[in-house]
C-alpha cells in the first residue's frame, strides 16, 4: 500500500529494506496496469515478462519515456480522467500526454510535498513564482510547469506570480512580497532558464535591488536552455548570490511522466532518490545495469503512477549513480548526477532530414 | 529567376548558365559528349586521392566507367530516336551524399540540361565530385558548361517554384515529406515528374541454400545491405523471411555470424538502442503478436507469427529486424504493399518472386537482387527506367 510509504521519512530506508518495499509495490502496479491497459499488457507479453520471475528491481521492465509522446497509455476508463498533463514541450515539438485520475493527481502533490519537506522544512511558506499566472489558467490541459506550481500551491501560503502576462518581471509585486514576507523563510520557484532570464537579467538590466536571502530557490527543468548558453550550475548560483543574495538552492531532476517522485538536490549537489523511487543506469549496448560510477542511460522507477503505466521508464538522459546510502548529507538511497541528453543520431539513408526543416 | 536567387550558392555553374538553360538544345540519349564527360569524370575520381576514403564516391566512379556506360547504352539502342526533354530539376536527398551525382548521370545521359539542388549538409563527397566536375568543365568539356548546375539553397518555396517553372522534368528524392513540400510548386503543362518516396525492403533466404554458402561472406553481404547505411536506405531489408527445411539451424548460424561482424564494425549509438526499444513497444502495443528473440541491442530481432500490411509501419533502422518463417513464399504477399521496393534474395530464384508479384497483382516490389546488392546503382530504379523516363521518343513507324 502506498500509505505505508507516506508514514516513513522519505530518505530513511537503506538498500535492502527499500528494495523489498519498492519491489512489492511496483509489482502490484504492474499487475494492475497489465489488467487495465491492453497495450501495456501486449508490450509485456512481447518482452516475455512475468511478475513471478521478477525478484529484483533491475528486472522490472521499462518503457521508453518517449512512448507517451507516440501513443495514449492509460489504465483508467475515460470518464475517470481528471486531467491530462503534458510535458513542457519547450525543446521538443511533440508533448507527452499523461492521463491522471483525481487520486493520482492528489498523490503526486502529496508526495512532492513529502519530499520537499525534507529539504525546506514542513511548515507552509509564502511562495514567489518566477512565472506568469497564465500557466495555471487552463486546468484541463496543462503542462508539467503548471503542474509543479499547482503541486506547490499546497505547500505555499499566498502564492504570488512575479511575471506579468508578457513575461516581464513586475518589480512592485516582488517588492510588496518581500516587504510582507522577506523577514522569514519563503520559497521561490521557477525553471532555471526562467529565473536566469526573467529574474536575474531583469534585476541587472533595470538595476533593481532585492534581498532574497531568506528564500529557498526551487528549480527544476529548463537546464537544457541554459546549457546551450553554456551556463553552469555554479555560475547560476554565483549570479543569484551576487544579484539578490540568494543562498539556498534546491534544484531537482524529474519529469512529467513521473510527477511527484522527484529527485531533489541536496547541499552536496547530489540528486536523491527517495523511498518512492529508484534509479538504475543502463548500458546502451544491452541495457544491462551499470556499476556505481559508470555512466549510462537513466531508468527511473516510481510507485506514483496509478492511472497510467509509467512506473518504470527508460529516459533519454545520461547519468551516473554516485553512491548509495552514503551521501554526506545523511539521506539514504541512491544519489545521482545527470550528464545530459543522449545525442540524437545522424542517420544515413534515403528518408530525409531535410524534410524536418519544413515543419 | 528573380526573387531570392541571391540566396543560391552555385557549386557548379552560375546564375547566368541556369537562366540560359531553357534555350539550350537537348542532347540525344547517350550522346558522345555526355558519355565522354562521364568517362573522364570516372577517371578523375578514381585518381583523386581524397576520394579514396569514400567508398560511395569510388562505387559511383566505377559505375560510370566507359565499359559500364557502353553496356547501359545497348539497352537503349532499339532503333528509336530518343532525345532529352529539356531542363531537368533534381532535388537530391540530404542523407545520401553521392545520390546527386547518380541522378545527374541519368539526366545527362538522357540528354537534359541538369540542375541539382544538393543537401545543405557539407558532405565531403559532394565537394570532391563538384571539384572534379568543375575541373572537367573548365578544361576539355567547355561545351557541356551550359548543361550542368549544382546549387545549394536553404529551403525556400520561392526558389523551388522558380526552378520548377522552368523545368521539363522534375526528379524528387528524399521521401514523402520532401515530395509533399516540393509538389506545392506547380509544373509547366508538359513537364513530368519522378518522385522517390519512402520505401521499405525485405530479404528472403532459403535455409537449405544458405547452409551451403560461406557464412562469413553472406554476413558481409547482408551487412552491406543493412548496417552500412544504418539500415535506413529504402533498399535495406527490414524483414527477413526464411524458407526451406533447415530454418532453425540456418537462422542460428546467420545471426551469430552477423552479430560478430556488427560488434566488430558497427558504431552503435545509445539513441539507437532506445529507438529500437520504442519501436518494439509500439509494435506490440498495436496488438501484433511478436517475440523479442535477441538479447542485446546490436542486432535486435523480433519474430512475428504472421505478416500484415501494417507491420512495416513499425520498422526501424540501425539493426532492427522482423523475422518470419514461411512455409509458402506466397505468405509474403501482405507486406508487398505500395511502399515495398527491393526484395533481396539468397537461394531463391527471381522467377519465384516475380510469380508472387504477378499472380497476386501486388502494388509493391520494384526490384529483386541477390543479397549484397541492395545498395547497387542501376538504370532502373523504383520501377522507372530512368533514361527512358527522363527523355522522350521521337516516334516514327519502324
Amino acid at each position: 500500500m502506498i500509505d505505508d510509504f507516506n508514514s516513513i521519512p522519505p530518505y530513511s530506508l537503506a538498500k535492502a529494506e527499500k528494495e523489498a518495499m519498492l519491489l512489492k509495490e511496483i509489482k502490484e502496479r504492474i499487475a494492475f496496469h497489465r489488467e487495465n491497459c491492453k497495450e501495456y499488457n501486449n508490450i509485456l507479453n512481447t518482452l516475455n515478462y512475468s511478475n513471478e520471475n521478477c525478484t529484483q528491481l533491475s528486472q522490472v521492465p521499462f518503457l521508453p519515456v518517449r512512448i507517451f509522446k507516440e501513443m495514449s497509455l492509460k489504465s483508467i476508463p475515460d470518464e475517470q480522467v481528471f486531467k491530462i498533463m503534458t510535458s513542457s514541450g519547450t525543446t521538443t515539438q511533440v508533448a507527452s500526454k499523461i492521463y491522471l485520475n483525481k487520486q493520482n493527481a492528489l498523490l503526486q502533490q502529496k508526495i512532492l510535498l513529502h519530499l520537499l519537506g525534507d529539504f525546506v522544512g514542513k511548515k507552509r511558506m509564502p511562495m514567489l513564482v518566477i512565472d506568469t499566472k497564465e500557466i495555471i489558467k487552463n486546468r484541463k490541459l496543462f503542462t508539467s510547469r503548471g503542474a509543479t506550481v499547482m503541486g506547490l500551491e499546497f505547500a505555499a501560503r499566498n502564492m504570488v506570480f512575479a511575471l506579468d502576462e508578457n513575461m516581464r518581471l513586475d518589480a512592485d509585486v516582488v517588492s510588496d512580497f518581500l516587504d510582507k514576507y522577506g523577514q522569514n523563510d519563503f520559497l521561490i520557484f521557477g525553471l532555471t532558464f526562467m529565473v536566469w532570464k526573467h529574474l536575474y537579467d531583469a534585476i541587472e538590466e533595470r538595476n533593481l535591488s532585492f534581498d532574497l536571502s531568506n528564500g529557498y530557490l526551487l528549480t527544476g527543468g529548463g537546464w537544457k536552455k541554459l546549457v546551450e548558453q553554456a551556463v553552469s550550475s555554479e555560475e547560476f548560483k554565483q549570479r543569484g548570490k551576487k544579484l539578490c543574495n540568494l543562498n539556498r538552492y534546491v534544484d531537482h531532476y524529474g519529469m512529467a511522466e513521473q510527477s511527484g517522485s522527484i529527485f531533489p538536490e541536496c547541499p552536496c549537489g547530489h540528486l536523491h532518490a527517495s523511498i518512492y523511487s529508484d534509479v538504475i543506469t543502463r548500458r546502451f549496448e544491452d541495457f544491462s545495469p551499470c556499476e556505481i560510477g559508470e555512466p549510462g542511460i537513466i531508468q527511473v522507477i516510481s510507485v506514483v503512477p496509478h492511472s497510467y503505466p509509467g512506473n518504470s521508464l527508460l529516459t533519454e538522459d545520461m547519468g551516473v549513480i554516485l553512491g548509495e546510502d552514503d551521501c554526506p548529507c545523511g539521506r539514504k538511497g541512491k544519489y545521482i548526477k545527470i550528464l545530459g541528453r543522449i545525442k540524437s543520431a545522424e542517420i544515413r539513408g534515403c528518408s530525409d532530414t531535410y524534410a524536418s526543416k519544413f515543419s | 529567376m528573380q526573387a531570392n536567387s541571391a540566396n543560391m550558392d552555385f557549386l557548379v555553374g552560375s546564375m547566368e548558365i541556369l537562366q540560359g538553360m531553357p534555350a539550350i538544345p537537348s542532347l540525344s540519349v547517350f550522346s558522345d559528349l555526355a558519355v565522354n564527360f562521364l568517362e573522364d569524370l570516372s577517371r578523375e575520381l578514381i585518381n583523386d586521392k581524397n576520394a579514396r576514403a569514400y567508398s560511395d564516391v569510388i562505387s559511383f566512379a566505377y559505375w560510370i566507367r566507359r565499359a559500364s556506360l557502353e553496356k547501359a547504352k545497348t539497352m537503349m539502342t532499339d532503333g528509336r530516336c530518343r532525345i532529352g526533354r529539356g531542363v531537368a530539376l533534381h532535388i537530391a536527398p540530404s542523407n545520401v551524399p553521392v545520390n546527386f551525382a547518380v541522378t545527374m548521370t541519368y539526366s545527362l545521359l538522357s540528354g537534359n540540361c541538369t540542375v541539382i539542388r544538393v543537401s545543405s549538409k557539407p558532405f565531403e563527397q559532394i565537394a570532391i565530385i563538384c571539384r572534379a566536375l568543375n575541373k572537367l568543365l573548365s578544361g576539355a568539356f567547355s561545351s557541356l558548361i551550359p548543361y550542368v548546375c549544382v546549387v545549394r539553397y536553404e529551403h525556400s518555396d520561392e526558389i523551388t517554384a522558380e526552378l520548377s517553372a522552368m523545368c521539363d522534368v522534375r526528379v524528387v528524392w528524399g521521401g514523402n515529406r520532401t515530395i509533399a513540400q516540393i509538389r506545392k510548386a506547380s509544373l509547366p503543362p508538359r513537364a513530368i515528374e519522378l518522385t522517390f518516396s519512402d520505401r521499405h525492403s525485405i530479404a528472403i533466404i532459403n535455409s537449405d541454400e544458405y547452409l551451403k554458402r560461406d557464412p562469413e561472406k553472406t554476413a558481409k553481404d547482408f551487412y552491406t545491405d543493412t548496417y552500412y547505411t544504418d539500415q535506413n536506405a529504402c533498399s535495406s531489408p527490414r524483414l527477413v523471411v526464411w524458407t526451406g527445411s533447415c530454418v532453425s539451424e540456418a537462422r542460428e548460424r546467420f545471426w551469430s555470424y552477423l552479430d560478430r561482424l556488427v560488434k566488430q564494425d558497427y558504431n552503435l549509438r545509445p539513441i539507437q538502442s532506445v529507438d529500437k526499444l520504442l519501436s518494439l513497444c509500439l509494435l506490440s502495443a498495436s496488438g501484433q503478436s511478436a517475440r523479442l528473440v535477441s538479447s542485446d541491442n546490436y542486432v535486435v530481432r523480433v519474430e512475428v507469427d504472421h505478416l500484415s500490411p501494417e507491420l512495416m509501419n513499425y520498422k526501424d533502422s540501425g539493426g532492427y529486424f522482423f523475422e518470419y518463417t514461411a512455409k509458402d513464399i506466397n505468405e509474403i504477399v501482405p507486406v508487398l504493399t505500395k511502399s515495398c521496393q527491393t526484395i533481396t534474395v539468397l537461394g531463391i530464384p527471381y522467377k519465384d518472386v516475380t510469380d508472387v508479384v504477378v499472380n497476386n497483382g501486388t502494388k509493391g516490389v520494384d526490384r529483386i537482387v541477390p543479397m549484397g546488392m541492395a545498395m547497387g546503382i542501376e538504370y532502373i530504379w523504383d520501377g522507372f527506367d530512368m533514361i527512358s523516363s527522363m527523355s522522350r521518343i521521337v516516334y516514327f513507324p519502324q
